[in-house]
């Protein structure tokens, strides 16, 4: 390497925000704390994971929503590979955890039925318009992002809605929830899996081939696209492979400490909910905060809910990130108006409405539910797809580049 | 290059997030059991093992 190559990404990038990455480790040190004193270790553990995933997302530059957009708009397959990847590896991992008859875990399973087919049809939607999935919102608010926390904000508010209205979805048709793991056994249900995302890898690489006639196989690299692996590690960009890893293996960690896999959007209710009771509203009112959980949930701390606690962490470790980046609030330079600020909106609704009636997001219905082996992901995944081909079209109307 | 932030916008938000997460708390069973509250009951372990989602739905069997 030259002297001016190794001057120029000097100049560029003047290393860490202090500040940014300083508030961030305090808001750690003092939120962990917290949990370490009031809680249980476990959730300390899941607070710590929580952060890690956040930190995997934002240097790996894991958007679910941009995969999804690449390849209808682009022809480029490279994140929605990324992506299958990830679901292969965590259903390697998961699945047998699952199925070793263990009582202290559950999967991520759920009815297949009308309210999923809906909900998830409005979640792609919103996707697009909105800008991000569960994770995506999450990590790019922690980084700061001004668009998102509107997203976040009509998310939350969504969800509250859907959370009032699903007892209703759910009277329509329906059946209990399937798991391969109880259909065909462990090593049959990882074979059907991998089946099943190797067909869906196929149809990507064809689409890819037909626009470009070859494959960007950058999914696959191991070695950051500039810059050495260490420096790559703090201040990103990480290779899909590197958040990949940590994405299913933070996955699987969760099951373990948790009991359940990473859901993102149950603590978006939670929150609405909570801001509804202590604004005087009686949420007891509504049949779905009198199921044992959501009951639960609302009656006792935040920092007592696990996805509340890894919540936090990741938008925290999303922080940390963007400031190892120096790119903290990069994205909000100019304030988000007019037609942007009115997809966030009716994204962010989409979003939240879409996550209650379809069992949670691309995380909790999708990546943990493809990884619990149950068949409500695939359903999940077929229509979200098919909402997300609206959002897309509907962009530009909005103002949004494709 | 300036800054793409207002400093003490950010520690705002992150001070009334840490507020409301401490008002959440000191008004949870969960606090008043660390307190010596033998009566609060404090649901560390949330789970519903007879629910059919990973939000607590029932199953659409069970339905009336």
């Amino acid at each position: 390497m030259t002297q001016a190559n190794t001057m120029a990404p000097a100049a560029i990038r003047p290393g860490p925000d202090r500040f940014v990455v300083g508030l961030a480790l305090a808001g750690l040190v003092v939120l962990g704390g917290l949990v370490w004193l009031e809680t249980a270790p476990f959730l300390l553990a899941l607070f710590a994971i929580g952060a890690v995933l956040g930190v995997a997302l934002y240097h790996g530059a894991f958007g679910f929503t941009a995969g999804w957009r690449n390849l209808v708009t682009k022809k480029r397959g490279a994140g929605m590979r990324a992506q299958l990847l990830l679901f292969a590896l965590a259903a390697l991992i998961m699945i047998p955890i699952l199925g070793s008859g263990r009582d202290d875990v559950i999967g991520a399973v759920a009815p297949v039925g009308t309210s999923l087919v809906v909900g998830s049809f409005l979640f792609g939607i919103g996707m697009q318009l909105g800008g991000g999935c569960g994770s995506g919102t999450l990590f790019t608010v922690g980084a700061g992002n001004l668009r998102m926390m509107v997203t976040l904000l009509f998310f939350i508010v969504g969800a509250v809605l859907g959370s009032i209205h699903l007892p209703w979805w759910l009277d329509l048709p329906a059946v209990d929830p399937i798991s391969l793991i109880d259909w065909v056994g462990v090593p049959g249900a990882i074979a059907v899996q991998w089946l099943g995302l190797g067909a869906v890898t196929l149809w990507v690489n064809r689409i890819e081939r037909r626009a470009h006639g070859d494959l960007e196989r950058t999914e696959l690299r191991l070695r950051p696209i500039e810059g050495s692996m260490a420096k790559a590690l703090f201040t990103g960009r990480w290779p899909f492979l590197w958040a990949i890893i940590v994405l299913a293996v933070g996955n699987a960690l969760t099951l373990v400490i948790g009991g359940s896999p990473w859901g993102i959007t149950f603590a978006f209710n939670l929150w609405g909910a909570k801001a509804l009771q202590g604004l005087g509203v009686d949420m007891g009112q509504f049949e779905f905060w009198n199921w044992a959980y959501p009951a639960q949930a609302l009656a006792d701390s935040v920092l007592v809910n696990i996805p509340s606690v890894m919540n936090f962490g990741l938008l925290l470790g999303a922080m940390l990130a963007a400031g190892m980046a120096r790119r903290f609030n990069e994205a909000s330079r100019q304030t988000p108006r007019g037609r942007p600020f009115l997809a966030a909106v009716v994204g962010g609704l989409l979003l939240g409405y879409g996550a209650r009636l379809g069992f949670g997001c691309n995380i909790g219905a999708l990546f943990s539910g493809l990884a619990s082996a149950s068949v409500h992901a695939w359903v999940w995944f077929a229509c979200a797809f098919a909402g997300s081909l609206i959002g897309v079209r509907l962009r530009p109307w909005f103002r949004l580049p494709n | 290059m300036t800054a793409a932030y207002q400093r003490h916008r950010i520690v705002g938000i992150l001070l009334a997030i840490l507020v409301l997460i401490l008002v959440d708390h000191l008004n949870s069973p969960t606090f008043a059991f660390n307190m010596g509250d033998g009566r609060a009951q404090s649901a560390l372990v949330q789970r519903d093992a007879s629910a059919c989602a990973p939000c607590g739905a029932p199953c659409p069997s069970t339905r009336d």
